[in-house]
């Protein structure tokens, strides 16, 4: 039997994981590090779904939260891919620098 | 198992901030790798079994070795430590105030149960906690990854065909966006 107390540090390690994860996006220049706190991000909400889903007894959380995995595969499947472009173009890696999309 | 909790739970803020504090990408991605291990331990501890392997196979096992690949083939110049300008006092004092809020509005009850939004005092007669129908452990007896399954390609079957299309369309966009002439 799992302690009920156990459930707030569990929202807080979510609600810790996204905001360092927002931090991140904010205060790093580095495309590839970016992408690390984004995946940071959906980590946070898969924490929140499965400890919901535990602490209600429902499957639904974890269902969701399979789903959220598949999406940030998705997500850097692409994400890598635009890198290797972007550095194959010669530019630098720094997403200040790269404020247009023209080729 | 509240020990491990707590210790779980410690290393995962931990390698976060390694993630956004480190100086070279390689270290990001090495911290990235012990965060999602740790999430792993946490959702296997949260009985979730079939997470804890998709976790595991999927984060540390492809998504963070696409990132180590990435790394070492571009191999980006170590960047200044980030400087404590006006995004990164923005970005602390978001991460201590919402993770305060959260956890405090999680500690005074403010959740979710079968009646809706509730917001009562911890401790008190009608704390959710304490009339909360915790698990029986049906879940365990069933065996976990079967229920999952169970809702997964009943319930839930249109939602997960349409993330295999999802997979899909970003298997092509991730070809197209790399192949050789792009012009």
């Amino acid at each position: 039997m799992l302690n009920p107390n156990l459930f707030p540090y569990l929202l807080g390690l979510s609600a810790f994981l996204f905001t360092v994860g927002a931090m991140g996006v904010l205060i790093r220049r580095n495309p590839i590090v970016v992408f690390m706190c984004i995946e940071l991000m959906l980590n946070a909400g898969n924490v929140a779904l499965v400890a919901y889903g535990r602490f209600l007894n429902s499957e639904e959380g974890q269902i969701f939260a399979f789903m959220v995995i598949v999406v940030a595969a998705a997500e850097v499947v692409v994400g890598l891919a635009l890198i290797t472009q972007i550095f194959r173009l010669g530019r630098e890696l720094d997403v200040d620098d790269l404020s247009e999309m023209k080729e | 198992m509240t020990v491990l909790f707590a210790v779980v739970i410690a290393l995962a803020a931990v390698s976060a901030l390694g993630v956004v504090l480190s100086r070279q990408t390689i270290y990001s991605a090495l911290s990235l790798v012990l965060t999602v291990s740790m999430l792993a331990v946490l959702f296997l501890l949260l009985n979730a079994q079939f997470l804890f392997a998709v976790q595991l196979i999927i984060y540390a096992g492809a998504v963070v070795v696409l990132f180590v690949f990435i790394v070492a083939l571009l191999s980006p110049d170590a960047e200044d430590r980030p400087t404590l300008d006006l995004r990164a006092v923005i970005g602390i004092a978001g991460v201590i105030v919402v993770t305060a809020l959260v956890f405090i509005a999680a500690r005074n009850g403010i959740t979710y149960n079968t009646n809706g939004f509730h917001a009562t005092a911890v401790g008190g007669a009608s704390d959710p906690y304490h009339t909360f129908k915790f698990p029986q452990d049906t879940v365990n007896n069933a065996g976990n990854v079967q229920t999952v399954a169970g809702q997964l390609f009943t319930n839930y079957l249109l939602p997960f065909e349409i993330t295999s299309m999802l997979l899909l369309v970003a298997a092509i966009g991730a070809v197209y966006l790399t192949r050789r002439s792009s012009r």
